[in-house]
């Protein structure tokens, strides 16, 4: 197609690259699928795609590890999926503390080479083992070490970007991050990270309230709370024993009255959130941002579900509550299941709550997501005058937003 | 097509997609979604919902994969991935789909031959010759297709090792057929089972209770399928199948094997069909150590270590990729200054050394074992 860029257009790799890892019920069938798949392996080659793909007035879609579930990477109007695979160089300047990645690289072999430097990332993603640098910033997501330093995007100091009108380096990371591609794809990131340091994790049985008084109150790393039928449901795929409480587990280098062992065992789990799908097989999931003072409440209205609740204390006294609901995908009731990730969604949003990401489902979400949504929304057009960057998400427009509107009605 | 096994129909839907499983090295060096593990699973669940109906490059693709369980020892959601990329391979060999072209080539020769090789039956024990065997023992020797044909050298030092040692032992030379793992692995299963038939009856004739073997691929199949093919197909399975380490290991640890010590270092290659497919990781290294071995890991070890390339088919259907794989886990054994890499397999053998070109040798274990083996309190003179 480009010559030296690879590229396969038949239709399993072209199935295989329109889905992530959310299986959505009746609204796949407005999806279409993608009607090539590029590999780009240096900055030139994803030049040569835009400049191919704005010619041809295709659509492109960048693609990291697609290990988010909101829909970013799926071509819902066709178009060529950029999988940044092969663009997976790193390195890392020491002295000052910082790496310099293409957005390919898995976060996890970066950390494995920064440790051996005596270095760590401030912040990562559970997801670490998979997800990319590009991925998780084009989500702005939290994860790791977000209780001390915020969102991945608050950690990255430029961005070097490719559109339609060439490269453009820029310290606006605001203008990229959490916008899933729609205004540029990241050809290459400059992100903070930090001094190895020893960090035990201890844990605490104690309610949602407490937990956010704990957390809050001292300057820890991170904080991962579990409420007791997430623990209960992980008790039962991981074969562990974990006691049924609700617990919070927060990783200090000061040592802390908890308990060290039962930390470290939830702490090295911390990977595995999605383990639980055994039990469907399959999960409905809600992902929310509320104040921390609302935990115990948001919690509390969402216990009739019997979904399990995972949540990630972030700075400025927000929790990421990420809750899953166990349910067989293949049976009838699944759509109807949906509910709860809606209800949820409300539920946060009358708390001062919001949505975790926006991507192409929760679209709509985006003015409140973003506070500077009506300059993004310039700055989208003015760089992507055709809406060929990865369109309908983030910027709603079309039938999935007008669905999901709908959605929230019931 | 239809997907009808049921292990497959529910594995599937427990797939989070995660990518962990990115790990495959099939994908390592290929890139494409198609042949990661998370995309052959995907590519399943579109089948069993009639999303997709795979034509022949979806099902090459599908069998770009080693069956070395790299995807299943990091799975989030602990599918037994093995099992469930062979199970699916025999659907498609059941819907006319696979095996594909030497695949199919292999059976056809197996079945004439009792071996994938094209080698003639006959000729199966020829290696043996001036060694002398007992007709029936309570222990026999299985020395696999690639030791008797192609790596005789390991067969030889099986067979003396066992000799030095004073271990009643009988082997089944023409009579020893294919244990029949390249045809489980893609998904041929009706000749497994023939060879499975032949096999028993031998070991049952010559009163055997013990099966040992220096092949990790025969290893697994013989202790690991065997037992659910005997259940499947009706017959009683009562043999201890034992991969030569443990028998090594045992012998050292009752008092009865010591060695002439070497100082030189050397690199373990894990096995996959020893290692991960069945748990076996600390007695070679403990066996080279007692040998006064510099052991040194490689940066992939254990359940993490990377696999040679040939398995799964891959070697005979896709030669390219599984050199390119070889070559990857030889240039984790140089960056270890080793002086050899000792693995536990005669195909891993093989196909590291070809795909070393000569940069590092690669030995077997029973090898040097038998090399420098002293045996103490054996009864022999």
């Amino acid at each position: 197609m480009i010559e030296g860029v690879p590229f396969r257009d038949d239709f399993l790799e072209r199935y295989l690259c329109s889905h992530d890892v959310s299986s959505p019920p009746l609204i796949k069938r407005f999806f279409k699928i993608a009607d090539g798949v590029f590999q780009p392996e240096k900055e030139e080659d994803v030049l040569r795609i835009l400049k191919f793909a704005e010619k041809k007035k295709i659509p492109v879609i960048p693609r990291g590890a697609a290990t988010s579930g909101y829909g970013g990477v799926i071509p819902v109007r066709g178009g060529f999926v950029v999988d940044f695979t092969r663009m997976d160089r790193f390195e890392i300047d020491e002295d000052g503390r910082i790496l310099v990645s293409e957005p390919g690289a898995v976060w996890w072999d970066i950390e494995r080479e920064l440790n051996k430097k005596g270095l760590t990332l401030r912040v990562y993603p559970t997801s670490a083992f998979s997800s990319t640098v590009g991925g998780w910033i084009a989500q702005n997501g939290y994860g790791v070490g977000s209780l001390a330093y915020g969102s991945i995007a608050e950690n990255v100091t430029r961005l070097r970007v490719a559109d339609f009108r060439g490269v453009n380096e820029t310290e606006n990371i605001h203008l990229y991050a959490g916008l899933e591609g729609t205004t540029g794809m990241i050809t290459k990131a400059w992100i903070e990270v930090k001094e190895f340091e020893e960090m035990q994790a201890y844990a605490f049985h104690v309610s949602p309230e407490k937990a956010v008084k704990l957390v809050f109150s001292s300057d820890s790393y991170s904080a991962l709370f579990l409420d007791e039928k997430y623990i209960r449901m992980k008790n039962s795929v991981h074969s562990t024993q974990i006691p049924e409480k609700d617990t919070l587990v927060v990783v200090s280098k000061k040592k802390l009255d908890g308990d060290e062992s039962l930390g470290n065992e939830i702490w090295e789990a911390r990977f595995y959130p999605m383990k639980i799908k055994r039990l469907g097989p399959g999960i409905i999931p809600a992902e929310v941002i509320i104040p921390s003072e609302r935990l115990s409440e948001y919690l509390q209205r969402i216990s009739g579900w019997n979904a399990g609740s995972e949540v990630w204390f972030i700075k400025e006294k927000l929790c990421a509550v990420l809750s899953f609901l166990p349910w067989d995908e293949r049976k009838a009731s699944y759509t109807y299941q949906w509910r709860f990730a809606v209800k949820a969604l409300k539920t946060a949003k009358k708390l001062g709550g919001r949505s975790y990401s926006s991507g192409l489902y929760l679209s709509r979400e985006s003015k409140e997501i973003f506070p500077g949504y009506n300059e993004l929304l310039r700055f989208k057009k003015e760089v992507d005058p055709h809406n060929l960057l990865n369109p309908v998400k983030v910027f709603p427009s079309g039938i999935i937003s007008k669905i999901m509107a709908l959605a929230g009605v019931f | 097509m239809k997907m009808d096994n049921s292990l497959v129909n529910n594995e599937v839907f427990v797939c989070v997609q995660c990518h962990y499983c990115r790990v495959c090295p099939a994908y390592s060096v290929l890139k494409w979604e198609s042949v990661s593990p998370r995309g052959r699973i995907y590519m399943l669940k579109g089948i069993i919902k009639g999303e997709i109906e795979p034509d022949g490059e979806a099902v090459e693709d599908f069998y770009k994969c080693t069956t070395c369980g790299a995807c299943e020892a990091v799975c989030q959601t602990s599918i037994p991935l093995i099992d469930v990329w062979e199970r699916a391979r025999a659907e498609f060999v059941n819907s006319g789909k696979a095996p594909l072209p030497v695949h199919k080539k292999l059976r056809d020769v197996a079945k004439k031959n009792g071996n994938p090789y094209g080698e003639k039956r006959g000729e199966r024990g020829r290696w043996a010759e001036g060694y002398e065997f007992k007709s029936g023992a309570e222990m026999i020797y299985f020395a696999g297709c690639t030791a008797s044909y192609r790596m005789t050298e390991l067969a030889r030092s099986t067979v003396e090792f066992l000799n030095k040692m004073g271990i009643d032992f009988t082997y089944a030379e023409e009579d020893e057929h294919c244990c029949g793992s390249p045809f489980l692995r893609t998904g041929q299963r009706d000749i497994a089972y023939q060879f499975f038939r032949k096999n028993y009856e031998e070991w049952r004739e010559r009163g055997v209770k013990t099966i040992v073997t220096t092949c990790s691929g025969c290893y697994r199949t013989i202790a690991k399928d065997y037992p659910e093919i005997a259940r499947e197909l009706g017959y009683k399975w009562d043999f201890k199948v034992i991969h030569t380490v443990h028998l090594i290991k045992e012998l050292v640890d009752g008092g009865k094997l010591e060695f002439e010590k070497s100082n030189d270092r050397v690199t373990f290659h894990d096995p996959c069909h020893l290692g991960r497919h069945m748990k076996v990781y600390d007695e070679p290294r403990e066996i080279l150590r007692k040998m006064g071995y510099e052991v040194v890991e490689m940066e992939h070890t254990k359940e993490e270590s990377l696999c040679c390339g040939a398995g799964g088919g891959v070697k005979s259907q896709f030669k390219d990729l599984a050199m390119e794989i070889g070559k990857i886990r030889i240039d984790e054994a140089l960056k270890t200054d080793a002086d050899f890499v000792v693995s536990a397999c005669p195909f891993c053998k093989l196909h590291l050394n070809q795909a070393g070109e000569g940069k590092i040798h690669v030995r077997d274990i029973v090898e040097l074992v038998n090399e420098r083996a002293k045996p103490l309190n054996t009864g022999k003179t």
